[in-house]
């Protein structure tokens, strides 16, 4: 009945919890720094429209190569079912996608009985998108071999619950000790920046790019892409090597964003000479906005509100009795009254079909 | 109307149908022809007449009422069928209005068959001259045109609504889902360079801390405890510089980086509240006001756990 296969390190499919058979077990310790390597599931609750399921593959590839890539989920999945899979998995974070009429939400809990935090996004734009408006976007086969660096900025020391978000955030990629870190495995940070006036989180997606300073573009492009560059017009090979081009706006920059190497990365970003950092944007890109804090797992005692609404109430799509989620009765603050009038409907005749179901 | 069709009457009642059959029955519609043209049997009739009667007197020469007789009964004789009117021939010239007549009583079928036929094209005729004139649904019985124009408006506004219901569907699915410009926005801007100083220094620390140890063997116990020295004076002395930097671009009033500036370096294990969760590294504080990494910590604590 249920078959749990463990087949390759980053693509598991889950049915029901019975482990299997494990070949290749993801180190669940990290042998550098002794900590528990934190691995996440990223799944949705009730059904996801189309371009909501597209977001939550980013985020799976996002929290590559700790997470569950290939998680299949049924509609009779409870939150208990995934519960008990993490168990033996080995899993402490789960990422909850969901969306009710108004907008989708965010869930970030820690298992097992982990504080939820709830984030209502405001937008989001996908992988597909980002690449789509870039001119030359670039994704590299290796990208998403190692977790990515996080950086937090704008979380003045402040609030309890804006600290509770950063240690969550922290907690959920793989801490990296700098001194026996590759430079060369950090090639993906997520930024996440807290705006006070608008109480909005950016969160972005960058891959990391090295490239050497201090030559001239044309000698540069030669180098890395091998192509024959055309000397027609000039008198003599020194022509092309010393001549001055014109620098671009870009360079300016850089300088601020020069490191030293000290060790050979590449063949063009060699040790002791200077490189650049460049990023570039990948996967998705959201603006969120921290609704609520619960002190269990999407249950509990609620810890923080934004908008000082302590009810719970039964989210559409969920069988699963134990979970309540408040984001209808937040929405009901904040949206129009037609929304509030179509979502109480909703919910309340909602309430009642899983009272009968249950009973 | 009886239309009765006897053997060789086959196709008399139409001209058209006649056409076709000439060959089989040449003679015969010969005389079918005539009839019909004409309407009139006597002349048909008197031509036969005449025949039959030089036949007639040829093969009996003696009797003038027998060949009268035999006339008549010659004439009926062969020509059964359609000689309906030349039975009655000898008295067609007389009786031409009452041979009518009597011959539609003595055959019945055809006298009634032709007329039939004369009918029964008048009437198709109307029938196919009216519905030339019918409009685009074809020629439809007038209610079931009616139920026509009906299913098909139907069929329009159901199209109708759910078009419009599905466009509602797709607009709430893609609530939220914005496209990214073109260009790089100011704040994406700002943005990649608070993700770019974060970066930057982390390759710094590194670059330091591994620097530190470079000509070491770590697996060398004795070397081991000088890289554990050379490790914390690196960081220590990276983690000032860093605090450098941090308070210069405060000192220049920019607006944005105020917020970070507040919590100090971008870069997450930099900021003072790793130290808050690791009540063993709070001596830390009195060394450096800014941040101590997380990795600092635990290094300080397996220093400490294997004895100095």
């Amino acid at each position: 009945m249920a078959r749990f296969n463990n087949k390759q390190r980053k693509k598991k499919v889950f049915v029901k919890p019975i482990v299997k058979k494990q070949q290749k077990k993801q180190p669940n310790v990290d042998h550098i720094t002794g900590n528990k390597i934190p691995k996440s599931f990223v799944f949705s609750r009730g059904k996801l429209p189309g371009p909501l399921r597209q977001l939550q593959m980013d985020l799976r590839k996002l929290m590559l190569p700790y997470t569950a890539l290939k998680l299949k989920e049924k509609r009779r999945n409870n939150l208990k079912d995934f519960l008990n899979v993490a168990g033996p998995m080995g899993v402490t974070h789960f990422l909850i996608l969901s969306k009710t009429e108004t907008s989708p939400f965010l869930r970030v809990s820690k298992t097992p009985q982990g504080p939820t935090l709830t984030f209502k996004i405001y937008g989001y734009s996908l992988a597909v998108d980002i690449a789509q408006s870039q001119l030359r976007p670039r994704c590299p086969q290796d990208l998403f071999k190692n977790s990515p660096l996080i950086v937090l900025s704008g979380f003045a020391a402040g609030d309890e619950h804006l600290k509770l978000t950063t240690t969550m955030f922290k907690n959920i990629f793989p801490d990296i000790d700098i001194n026996t870190v590759k430079l060369s495995s950090c090639q993906r940070i997520v930024l996440l920046n807290y705006n006070k006036d608008t109480k909005l989180i950016d969160f972005r997606h960058y891959s990391i790019r090295l490239q050497p300073v201090g030559v001239s573009r044309r000698i540069r492009k030669f180098v890395q892409n091998h192509q024959v560059p055309d000397l027609r017009n000039l008198q003599d090979v020194s022509d092309f090597v010393t001549k001055a081009g014109y620098g671009s706006e870009s360079e300016a920059d850089e300088e601020a964003a020069t490191v030293t190497l000290i060790s050979d990365l590449s063949r063009v970003n060699r040790a002791s000479t200077k490189s650049a950092v460049k990023l570039q944007e990948i996967g998705p890109r959201m603006t969120l906005q921290l609704i609520k804090i619960e002190g269990g797992l999407c249950s509990g005692e609620v810890m923080f509100s934004e908008y000082g609404n302590g009810g719970n109430k039964e989210k559409p799509g969920s069988r699963d009795g134990n979970e309540r989620e408040d984001s209808e009765n937040d929405n009901k603050m904040e949206d129009s009254d037609e929304d509030n009038e179509a979502e109480d409907n909703e919910e309340d005749t909602e309430e009642s079909e899983e009272d009968n179901e249950e009973d | 109307m009886v239309m009765m069709m006897e053997g060789g009457s086959v196709g008399a009642g139409k001209r058209k149908r006649n056409m076709g059959k000439k060959k089989a029955k040449k003679s015969k519609n010969k005389k079918l022809k005539m009839l019909e043209g004409k309407g009139k049997k006597f002349r048909v009739s008197k031509k036969m007449r005449n025949m039959f009667e030089k036949r007639a007197r040829d093969y009996n020469s003696d009797d003038d009422e027998e060949d009268e007789k035999e006339n008549t009964a010659e004439k009926v004789a062969p020509g059964d069928t359609w000689m309906g009117g030349g039975g009655d021939g000898d008295n067609s010239s007389e009786e031409s209005d009452g041979s009518e007549e009597e011959e539609g009583e003595i055959q019945p079928g055809i006298m009634k068959f032709t007329e039939g036929v004369r009918a029964f094209r008048l009437a198709f005729k109307n029938i196919i001259k009216r519905n030339v004139a019918d409009d685009s649904l074809g020629p439809v019985l007038s209610g079931h045109k009616q139920l026509v124009a009906k299913k098909l408006a139907e069929e329009e506004a159901e199209r109708k609504v759910k078009g419009e219901a599905k466009k509602e569907k797709h607009l709430v699915a893609e609530k939220g889902h914005l496209r990214p410009a073109n260009y790089l926005d100011s704040n994406e801007k700002f943005l990649i360079g608070i993700a770019t100083k974060g970066v930057v220094k982390l390759f710094n620390a590194v670059n330091k801390a591994q620097k530190a140890q470079k000509g070491l063997d770590p697996s060398r116990s004795k070397d081991a405890k000088v890289i554990r020295k050379r490790r914390k004076e690196a960081f220590f002395s990276e983690l000032g510089k860093t605090s450098l930097p941090a308070r210069d671009s405060s000192s220049k009033g920019n607006t944005s980086s105020d917020p970070r500036n507040d919590e100090g370096p971008a870069w997450a294990p930099l900021r003072d509240n790793y130290m808050l969760t690791n009540p063993k590294l709070k001596d830390w504080d009195k060394l450096a006001d800014q941040a101590i990494a997380d990795d600092v910590g635990r290094m300080s604590e397996d220093s400490g756990s294997d004895g100095d």
